[in-house]
């Protein structure tokens, strides 16, 4: 018994299309992004999902919990992501039942590894790219703080000092925050909560306003992204309601 | 020995007469049903008797040490197996205790040529209400046995148990909260591993939470904790 949950699936998670020939269009989820703040680290996403240029929806949910200490943000292929998601959410659990204890965070990043390497050869024929961000904490160390990882298609992690996003409005995110993190503050770092989660709104329209692909925030309309905060008390959702209260101070 | 019917009840009777023998002493286990969720209680070392098993679901158990590990893991794999390919609602303790644990158990108990399980275990899934609980214990042989008056208990010991059952329904208040639940499981505990006298038992007047040179492991299966996964595992300072 070696806690794998992986192990006990009949086959491989993500079973190769061996004799897909075309390029299919696939739909995607797009702009995503988790950044660290006083009070732990933000990550959010908008609703949008696209497929071409048709927006198949506004209502997604990209920011996905897995366990009480790490999330998962999905940028690409919903399809794959949404199974990859389920799956990590029942190893996780799994193996904390199972073995008694909770999985480390390296072997939690590691287990994310595995599932995109199984991707692969579907990604090589076009479709199911996922190319997630996973935010974790080492549960019961307080010695530690949440830490940022992104993934390439191939499976590599790799940790964010300060952030990190994936998407295709992702780009405008990332320089923004760059900007602000390194030469003009208030630096996203050393926000409260209040103000991070009104700066990840306004990265989010900023992303919608030079991507398509991105949507689904309209204050006016109380509609706002999909923000969590991992901090030592755990993963905590922001509701709509809080970050319309936050919007207008 | 296949080809003689008379040897093969024999080496059955043989079997059972084995288990029981090896179940004597073990300490006993409890699943009582209160409006707060489903508590589990054993006496144990640290995470040896009382076990999360899925979202809504508990177990806890007496026997061999290694053979409580299997029907665990069992249950387990069983339970996010089902739940993964499925959903987590479709994961109830009937279908896992009827589908997959008793024929484990039932299938071990009557292969002669092979160790028997020695287990006795409490199984609990939380509901929406008390009503909507399940309990049910699964002893080696597999028969299971759901209960349907609030509360289960299992030893080493048949009368023993029987007494426990009796006296936990005439005397435990319907009111008491989860302290007194786990201070009148203790009494009949004492009772059990002493003289197993329940004559003359005395109803708790305070609150006792632990046995000297034991540890107490309770948990709750809480039907009111937010997010999907029930089961928690007590601090007794608090209750």
């Amino acid at each position: 018994m070696n806690g794998d949950f992986l192990d006990l699936l009949p086959t491989e998670a993500f079973p190769v299309l061996r004799d897909a020939k075309a390029t299919a269009g696939g739909i995607e989820a797009t702009t995503v992004f988790a950044f660290h703040c006083s009070d732990g680290v933000l990550i959010a996403g908008d609703h949008r999902a696209t497929s071409g240029n048709l927006i198949f929806s506004d209502r997604t949910e990209k920011i996905l919990e897995l366990d009480r200490y790490s999330v998962m943000a999905i940028a690409g292929s919903p399809a794959v992501a949404f199974e990859m998601a389920r799956t990590l959410q029942t190893a996780f659990e799994f193996f904390r039942r199972s073995q008694l204890q909770a999985m480390s965070l390296l072997a939690k990043t590691r287990t994310i590894s595995r599932l995109l390497k199984d991707n692969l050869p579907a990604v090589l024929q076009g479709v199911g790219l996922v190319a997630p961000i996973f935010v974790g904490l080492e549960p019961g160390r307080v010695d530690t703080r949440p830490m940022i990882y992104f993934y390439d298609p191939l499976g590599a992690h790799f940790e964010a000092a300060n952030y990190a996003g994936s998407g295709s409005g992702s780009g405008s995110i990332k320089s923004v925050l760059h900007y602000c993190e390194t030469w003009r503050g208030p630096k996203p770092s050393g926000m409260q909560l209040p103000e991070a989660v009104n700066f990840a709104n306004r990265l989010l329209m900023t992303a919608a306003e030079f991507d398509t692909a991105t949507g689904g925030v309209e204050p006016e309309k109380t509609r706002f992204g999909t923000i969590k905060l991992l901090s030592y008390e755990g993963v905590r959702t922001i509701s709509d309601g809080e970050q319309g209260e936050f919007w207008e101070v | 020995m296949h080809e003689e019917p008379y040897r093969w009840l024999e080496a059955i009777q043989n079997r059972r007469e084995y288990i029981v023998d090896q179940m004597q002493g073990g300490t006993p286990v409890y699943a009582v049903s209160r409006p707060e969720g489903v508590l589990l209680l054993g006496v144990g070392t640290g995470r040896s008797k009382v076990f999360e098993i899925y979202d809504r679901h508990g177990f806890c158990a007496l026997g061999n040490p290694v053979d409580i590990e299997k029907l665990r893991q069992a249950a387990i794999e069983s339970a996010h197996t089902e739940g993964f390919q499925r959903a987590p609602e479709d994961v109830n303790l009937r279908r896992l205790v009827n589908f997959a644990l008793s024929p484990l158990l039932k299938n071990s108990y009557e292969s002669i040529f092979s160790p028997p399980l020695i287990v006795d275990g409490l199984f609990a899934e939380v509901g929406a209400s008390m009503e909507d609980d399940v309990r049910v214990r699964l002893r080696f042989d597999g028969a299971p046995h759901f209960d349907v008056e609030g509360l289960l208990v299992a030893s080493g010991d048949e009368e023993m148990t029987r007494r426990a059952d009796r006296w936990l329904h005439e005397n435990l208040p319907d009111e008491a909260d989860l302290g007194w639940v786990v201070t009148y499981c203790l009494a009949t505990w004492a009772a059990i591993s002493d003289d197993g006298n329940f004559e003359d038992l005395e109803v708790p007047t305070g609150k006792v939470l632990t046995i000297p040179g034991r540890e107490v492991e309770v948990a709750l299966l809480d039907r009111k904790v937010a997010g999907a996964a029930k089961y928690r595992q007590l601090d007794l300072q608090t209750l």
